[in-house]
């Protein structure tokens, strides 16, 4: 049985690896992917504390995490397309025509 | 009773035919004429009904529409209802039969003539009729005062008419503006009463006037903002009286009803007669029960009007124009009604209202006749010697001017001495402001009688003094047929009140208007304001006497007025004998020089005004709206450049809140002691 705190070490290096890619780059499809990270983080949070006690709502609740994450990424591709078709890149610096 | 159930249509049905003729007016016969004469004609039948309802004494004051229902403790409901009275059911019997015969003369002033926009002229007049059809049925003074609105609209539409010369533009504009100006002090007015009593019904369970009474006995209490009740009914009864000052032609604010003559003839006489002019008297009648109470509001309604029926007598001595002349004595019937209501004489002056309006809508279709036969030229030095050639027209506008001048026994004569007799009395009896009026009233007498004389020679005896005059263009049945009707009102409509008679003769039971008057809601009969009313009677030598002294020297000055025109101007061929008056006669030419005046006051005291609160408006008010709004429109340029639109920098700033709300969490919650 591995110690709860390395899954939580673990959750939190993948966390970070996701903030830092959403922080550093400017690919959208990047982005995205980051962001999958991240919540893949927390599903690893919810996983291991339900097995640490030995409650199944953590399960239950990532599966659910993981349907909202593909809907996540459904939308998130549509305006990706809709990005590159306006500005011929991915860049997501480039869509800042409507602020101020 | 079934009467009243159908008495909403004596004003929808003129509103019908407003719709109509301006719907589909160009497609009807004679641009819509049929369907606004039959409108009115139905009116009148139903008035007619009412009429009949009402002397068989029965009374209707119900609410038929709430628009506004106020909600909670102490709040006002707005509403429209009809009441009808011995005193509405006969202004509506006026007003629809002068309107009928204004509708049916109309074809031959207008149709005839060949004018062009019909439809436009056929839907005014309907919506006129229904205006004040509709204003003198209403039973609350927010009612009252919104149809008083419609009737002045109604004025601008048609006195505008030929909207293509350059005159009747202007004075519609004219007409509109001053009346307005009258009718700002009105809503005023308005406002008012509904705050000081939360009602403004004129009749019934705690109707407005009511409730002044009980406030002035002591058993109720009202909102008097802090004045003494009589101080404020008295400053309430003035605001209203604006509007009427305005509407009815009274000075100073008469200056627009001569102008309103550039409207066609048809519609002057409706304004003069049934309409616009007789909304104002009509409105104090109505309310009566209020002014009554108030002795400041009454005197100056008597002197305002006892003025004003001087000095409008004195300029339409010298005018030209035949409606000119007929302007100005309307303007100065109308002060005779005002001082008799101000003087305590409210069957009086509303049984002058009634003779009034028949005589002075005959005359005014008369001088459309004359008109018309002398191919709309209308300076009387021109025309002479009409008499033979137009004989119809003659005679009915005789029987019209000998009323006016208050030739006995014509209708003018009975009622016009009422009123002064009611002056007289109220006068001697304590009132020497009364007295002041009754002579301005007895002055304009012999005024009046000649003006009217110098009128009628001028236009029909003597010989022609223009080729038209020699020939002129005849008239049909439909000019004709509203004349003979007229003309035989005005010659004896007198008979139904005819107290000289009665009170010399000692024949009781002939003063018809006065038993009439005293029918209907005890609160609104004319007994009861004759017991509110704040004035005492006095007689020379007993009232027989006083009655039969009154009337002689009435009678008296109209025929010395009435004589002197038949010796200046009654010969072959008359001169201008005005020119012997000299700087009196350019200061009636020109009015009193009250338009140059109203001019001057608009332009040196109330433009710089204007012009002051302008720039107190640009520069504080504005300067203060503005200055706020540029703190936030400068904190606003700077605070939204923190929004870059680059999605990574809203990530990093969400990353560091979070992270600072961890450090305070973890300081705060003690992780790192």
């Amino acid at each position: 049985m591995v110690p709860v705190q390395w899954y939580l070490l673990l959750a939190t290096a993948v966390f970070c690896i996701g903030l830092f890619g959403i922080l550093t780059r400017r690919n959208a499809l990047l982005f995205l992917m980051s962001v999958e990270l991240m919540l893949n983080a927390a599903n690893i949070n919810l996983v291991a504390f339900s097995a640490y006690w030995g409650n199944v709502t953590g399960q239950t609740f990532s599966l659910f995490t993981m349907a909202l994450a593909a809907a996540e990424v459904a939308v998130g591709i549509g305006i990706i397309l809709v990005l590159y078709r306006n500005f011929n890149d991915v860049d997501v610096t480039l869509a800042k025509e409507m602020r101020w | 009773m079934a009467a009243f159930d159908y008495a909403p249509a004596i004003v929808l049905l003129p509103f019908l035919s407003f719709l109509v003729s301006l719907g589909g007016g160009k497609y009807l016969p004679k641009g819509g004429a049929f369907g606004g004469i039959a409108a009115t004609a139905g009116s009148l039948l139903l008035s007619a009904w009412v009429f009949l309802t009402v002397a068989g004494g029965e009374v209707y004051n119900e609410t038929l529409y709430t628009w506004a229902a106020g909600v909670g403790e102490g709040t006002t409901t707005l509403t429209f209802g009809l009441l009808l009275d011995p005193l509405a059911a006969m202004m509506l019997l006026i007003v629809s039969l002068v309107a009928l015969l204004v509708h049916v003369f109309s074809l031959g002033y207008m149709n005839d003539e060949g004018e062009t926009g019909l439809p436009r002229y056929y839907a005014g007049l309907g919506l006129f009729t229904a205006s004040m059809l509709g204003f003198v049925v209403a039973d609350n003074l927010l009612m009252a005062f919104m149809f008083f609105e419609l009737v002045g609209l109604c004025s601008y539409l048609l006195i505008g008419f030929w909207f293509r010369q350059e005159g009747p533009p202007s004075a519609a504009k004219k007409a509109f503006l001053v009346t307005r100006f009258g009718d700002y002090f009105f809503l005023v007015g308005v406002v008012a009463v509904f705050a000081t009593f939360g009602t403004a019904k004129f009749a019934g369970e705690g109707a407005f006037p009511v409730l002044a009474e009980e406030a002035l006995n002591g058993a109720s209490e009202v909102t008097t903002f802090g004045f003494a009740p009589e101080t404020w009914f008295t400053i309430v009864g003035l605001l209203i009286l604006g509007g009427v000052i305005g509407k009815s032609a009274q000075f100073p604010l008469h200056t627009w009803l001569p102008d309103a003559m550039e409207g066609p003839t048809p519609v002057s006489a409706l304004i003069h007669a049934a309409t616009m002019v007789a909304a104002g008297v009509y409105l104090v009648a109505r309310m009566y029960g209020f002014y009554a109470l108030s002795p400041t509001a009454l005197g100056i309604i008597a002197l305002v009007g006892g003025f004003t029926a001087l000095a409008a007598a004195t300029m339409g001595v010298v005018k030209r124009e035949i409606k000119q002349v007929l302007a100005y004595s309307t303007i100065s019937q109308y002060g005779y009604m005002m001082l008799g209501l101000g003087a305590g004489g409210y069957v009086a002056a509303t049984f002058h209202l009634m003779t009034h309006a028949f005589f002075k809508a005959l005359l005014f279709l008369g001088a459309g006749s004359v008109i018309i036969a002398m191919h709309h030229d209308e300076d009387m030095w021109n025309m002479g010697g009409l008499k033979e050639r137009m004989p119809v027209t003659y005679y009915t506008f005789l029987a019209g001017s000998l009323a006016l001048a208050g030739i006995f026994p014509f209708a003018g004569f009975w009622s016009k001495d009422e009123v002064l007799y009611e002056t007289l009395i109220h006068g001697l009896g304590g009132s020497p402001l009364l007295l002041a009026g009754y002579a301005m009233g007895l002055v304009a007498v012999f005024f009046t009688g000649f003006y009217t004389f110098r009128m009628v020679f001028l236009t029909f005896h003597g010989e022609p003094r223009s080729e038209i005059a020699r020939d002129p263009h005849g008239v049909r049945w439909n000019v004709k047929a509203p004349l003979v009707v007229l003309g035989i009102l005005a010659a004896t409509v007198g008979v139904v009140n005819m107290v000289p008679v009665e009170k010399l003769l000692g024949i009781s039971g002939i003063d018809f208007l006065h038993q009439w008057l005293d029918g209907g809601l005890e609160a609104l009969t004319a007994h009861h304001y004759g017991d509110v009313l704040p004035y005492s009677s006095a007689y020379v030598g007993g009232e027989t006497t006083t009655v039969a002294i009154g009337a002689a020297v009435s009678l008296g000055l109209a025929v010395a007025g009435a004589g002197l025109a038949h010796v200046l101007y009654n010969v072959d061929d008359p001169t201008e004998h005005t020119a012997k008056l000299g700087a009196i006669k350019t200061l009636w030419y020109n009015n009193y020089y009250q338009d140059e005046y109203q001019v001057w006051l608009a332009n040196s005291v109330v433009l710089p005004l204007a012009r002051l609160a302008d720039t107190f408006d640009q520069g504080v008010v504005d300067g203060v709206v503005n200055g706020v709004s540029s703190v936030s429109l400068f904190a606003g340029s700077r605070i939204r450049r923190i929004q870059t639109g680059v999605v990574t920098n809203y990530a990093a700033l969400l990353t560091l809140g979070l992270v600072a709300l961890l450090v305070v969490f973890g300081v705060m919650g003690g992780w790192f002691a």
